[in-house]
């Protein structure tokens, strides 16, 4: 059995096959797998009946796992799970499903945004792997846009005005924006807003993306709504069809993407009444790619 | 030369030709263009050389007209145009293009924003009536997006879902996305949120349409996450292209729309240059929904 790649409909998502990643795996593999990345950005690998260590474990080949600040910001007694694995359920810590209001079923519906993972780190994250535990039977699918493709499609007038921008992410930007504000006092700090460029450059291909997500609240030396509408307008043109494949789970799958080429959403499911249990790993950010400023300059609160 | 209408895309959007609005209008005039608004939604008329005298004029044909106060943040004593006529041009009353930091041009980029007009106001718009008297060569095209084929392709799970829910529309939500929170105790106040339905018929043609603008902050009894999430997700249904007319603008089009049937933005320009369009708006006759006490 040699692992295989293939590509899905959509050219930047790899089918992958031939591996079996409950197992240890040797460095050709690895390497394999990161040349997938790098070529398609997305990778779908099926039938993976993981554990959370057997997650974790795969997911340390490609380098060392973040903690999620979903998880940083739960109190341990109410946490599922490891602080290495992000809890994408609607499930609360004795395994019920969330009530309609609970805080953190409002604070995840931020996940139906357009987004990458952890942007609002000055490091940003590299890869994040889902693994499907339990899945709804209808809806719940997970969208991935390619960064590059919708980069490349840029007018040249485009791409010499957002060359050089610099915009501030928060995680507290994506949530204002549906009207989630209940932030704890103590997590001000994990909250402040970082900053990145708009355009980035991958370190292995060399292809520039578009480093978008719903976390961007201001752009550098912009006025704030002339920036926000511009990132809309962006992500709007990142997001069209041709650049989106829309991922239809299957229990143990585990799809890997690359959070420096794509942005990725979740679509709505009947989450009163069905389970999903996703689980995700995170490889951390490994530097920052713009000076930091010491202190928020833009207002975090919306309305 | 009689009236004549041509459709623009295979869903909606008309042309019209033959009909000099700057003149009074017959009464036969009148009721085609009724019947033309019926059944595009939006009706395009070029080379009408108005004055802001003959916008409303020709506007008063189809109703009164409402007035701007309540929908926007210009000091009277500040106003370019008068209370009947929406300054949707990106210029100050000395006719210089606003700065790149003033509050109106901030408030204004609001527009960028699929919306309906007026759909903060309990009774909502009917139609609105936009001049080109100076456009931009390069952008700033108005967007629209017909809300009855955009409800006609929701699935029936859907219909039903949506068919009596009730949505809150303030100017404090479209800005709110945009991050523009500087507002005084007074402005607040102004835009205190109203009622809507979410799903509309026509009280013509009987047709139902999706009634959303970037207004809407929330479902009534839903929690305020999930409803804009949802409202969100239906947006961006209605205004995939089938759906929708980019109008590219020549200097004196009017372009007319159903505020009840279509939703509307513009499009990015480079507003250093001067655009001066100039709305009038033709007041809805009632509400959609009954207010909160």
């Amino acid at each position: 059995m040699t692992i295989a790649i293939d590509p899905m409909q959509t050219g930047f998502v790899g089918e992958v096959s031939g591996i079996d990643i409950t197992r240890p795996l040797s460095q050709d593999e690895v390497a394999a797998i990161e040349a997938g990345m790098d070529r398609y950005a997305v990778l779908v690998f099926h039938d993976q009946a993981l554990t959370d260590d057997q997650q974790m474990a795969f997911s340390r080949n490609f380098g060392d796992l973040e903690v999620t600040l979903a998880g940083e910001m739960t109190k341990p007694e109410e946490r599922r799970m490891a602080n290495e694995l992000g809890d994408v359920s609607n499930l609360d810590h004795r395994n019920q499903v969330r009530a309609r209001d609970d805080a953190k079923r409002l604070y995840a519906l931020g996940n139906r945004l357009w987004h990458t993972d952890a942007s609002f780190r000055a490091t940003g994250a590299i890869y994040s792997l889902l693994s499907a535990r339990a899945i709804p039977s209808a809806g719940g699918n997970t969208e991935f846009a390619d960064m590059r493709a919708a980069y490349d499609a840029l007018d040249d007038t485009a791409k010499r005005e957002i060359e050089d921008l610099v915009c501030e992410h928060s995680i507290a930007f994506s949530r204002a924006e549906l009207g989630f504000t209940d932030f704890a006092d103590a997590h001000r700090a994990k909250i402040a807003p970082v900053r990145h460029r708009l355009v980035s450059t991958h370190p292995v291909t060399g292809r520039k993306s578009l480093y978008l997500a719903s976390h961007i609240g201001g752009i550098v030396g912009w006025p704030v709504p002339e920036a926000r509408a511009f990132i809309r307008d962006l992500i709007e043109h990142a997001t069209q069809p041709q650049f989106v494949h829309g991922h239809v789970w299957r229990v143990n799958d585990l799809v890997m993407w690359d959070n420096r080429t794509t942005m990725h959403r979740a679509r709505r499911y009947d989450d009163m009444n069905q389970v999903r249990d996703m689980r995700r790993t995170t490889i951390r950010g490994t530097g920052i790619d713009v000076e930091q400023a010491p202190a928020p300059a833009t207002p975090i609160a919306a309305e | 030369m009689a009236i004549a209408i041509r459709q623009i895309t295979p869903v909606f959007a008309g042309e019209v030709s033959g009909l000099d609005i700057t003149q009074p209008l017959g009464r036969d005039d009148v009721a085609a263009i009724e019947a033309g608004m019926d059944r595009y939604a939006v009706l395009v008329f070029h080379d009408q050389r108005l004055n802001d005298q003959q916008q409303q004029a020709f506007s008063r044909n189809f109703g009164e007209l409402e007035s701007t106060a309540g929908g926007n943040i210009t000091q009277a004593q500040d106003r370019r145009l008068d209370p009947y006529m929406a300054d949707v041009s990106n210029l100050d009353k000395d006719h210089k293009p606003l700065a790149r930091d003033d509050r109106k041009r901030m408030f204004n980029l609001g527009n960028r924003l699929w919306h309906s007009d007026s759909s903060f106001r309990a009774v909502p718009a009917k139609y609105s009536l936009l001049s080109g008297r100076i456009v931009v060569d390069k952008g700033g095209r108005t967007e629209f997006a017909d809300m009855r084929a955009a409800y006609d392709a929701l699935d029936a799970a859907t219909k039903i879902e949506i068919e009596d829910l009730v949505c809150e529309h303030s100017l404090l939500y479209s800005r709110g996305t945009l991050g523009f929170t500087d507002l005084t105790e007074d402005e607040r106040a102004m835009m205190h949120p109203v009622r809507q339905r979410l799903v509309r018929t026509h009280p013509v043609t009987g047709r139902k349409s999706l009634y959303l603008s970037s207004h809407i902050g929330s479902i009534i009894g839903w929690p305020v996450p999930e409803a804009r999430a949802f409202i969100r997700d239906l947006a961006e249904h209605a205004t995939q292209g089938q759906f929708t007319y980019a109008h590219a603008w020549r200097q004196w089009d009017l372009v007319m729309w159903d505020n009840r049937q279509l939703m509307h933005r513009v499009t990015r320009f480079d507003d250093t240059q001067v655009r001066d369009v100039r709305r009038t708006t033709v007041a809805g006759d009632g509400l959609t929904v009954a207010q909160a006490a």
